[in-house]
């Protein structure tokens, strides 16, 4: 798809402009922070292997045990609570509100809806 | 068009205020060839009979599914014909196409706005109680 020359700068100019916001500024800090940490990346590697592993078993029609699952949410919790990776998603759920709040402008006035019509298929 | 965003180089670190941008970025998008397609298709087929005529009758058909009055499977196999007219008519079809180009349109745009951010940002700009992360 080609974009204008103009739809391209102001797009960028909007991506740039959302990029000083405090929130997400901490975000990207953290996000990177928990990219850079081996133990997160390690511990999150390991949950998503996992999650893999089990939808990989499903699709060839095998039945997953309770145990199975039960691992999973064992590890998915570890996830949720360690420090580094639980900040990084909380970080990101309060910088959502206001990502929402600037689509919603977008939304209001094209008249149609923005996310809905942008989201990746 | 809007003529003030080449006075603002992309690559500047003033500081932009995002709802002026996302009013400006809106403006541009809807002087495309491509939204105003999407608007009259919209329009065209919120206002044609045939499709207002097999909306209704689907809607029928759903409130019975939901009162789980369909002991013989008569509404399910009724609401799958209709869909399927639905989706053969060329007000339809002419809909579905103006959808798909203004929704690639609008992905490019998201990508640049998301490749600046460092985060998706229509993924995530979707109301959601979802407080998975990611």
């Amino acid at each position: 798809m080609e974009l204008t020359a103009e739809i391209q700068t102001a797009a960028r100019q909007l991506g740039q402009s959302l990029r000083q916001d405090d929130y997400i500024r901490t975000y990207l800090d953290v996000l990177e922070e928990s990219r850079t940490n081996p133990e997160a990346r390690a511990l999150e590697k390991k949950m998503y292997d996992e999650y893999k592993a089990l939808i990989d078993r499903q699709q060839t029609s095998e039945t997953l045990t309770p145990e199975d699952t039960r691992s999973f949410y064992e590890l998915h919790q570890q996830v949720q609570n360690h420090p580094l990776l639980s900040k990084r998603n909380d970080m990101l759920q309060m910088a959502r509100p206001y990502l929402a709040a600037i689509a919603e402008e977008i939304s209001l006035v094209l008249g149609v809806d923005y996310v809905a019509l942008a989201k990746p298929r | 068009m809007v003529s003030h965003l080449n006075a603002v180089p992309s690559s500047t670190l003033v500081k932009l205020d995002p709802s002026q941008v996302a009013h400006t970025l809106s403006e541009l998008l809807s002087q495309t060839p491509e939204y105003r397609a999407y608007l009259d298709a919209l329009n065209a087929l919120n206002n044609d009979p045939v499709i207002q005529r097999l909306s209704a009758e689907m809607r029928s058909h759903q409130i019975a599914l939901q009162w789980g009055r369909d002991t013989d499977s008569r509404h399910v196999s009724e609401q799958t014909r209709l869909e399927l007219e639905m989706d053969d008519h060329p007000v339809m079809k002419a809909y579905r196409q103006a959808e798909e180009a203004v929704s690639v349109m609008f992905r490019a745009v998201d990508e640049l706005i998301s490749s600046e951010i460092g985060v998706a940002f229509a993924v995530n700009a979707q109301h959601s109680n979802c407080s998975c992360g990611g």
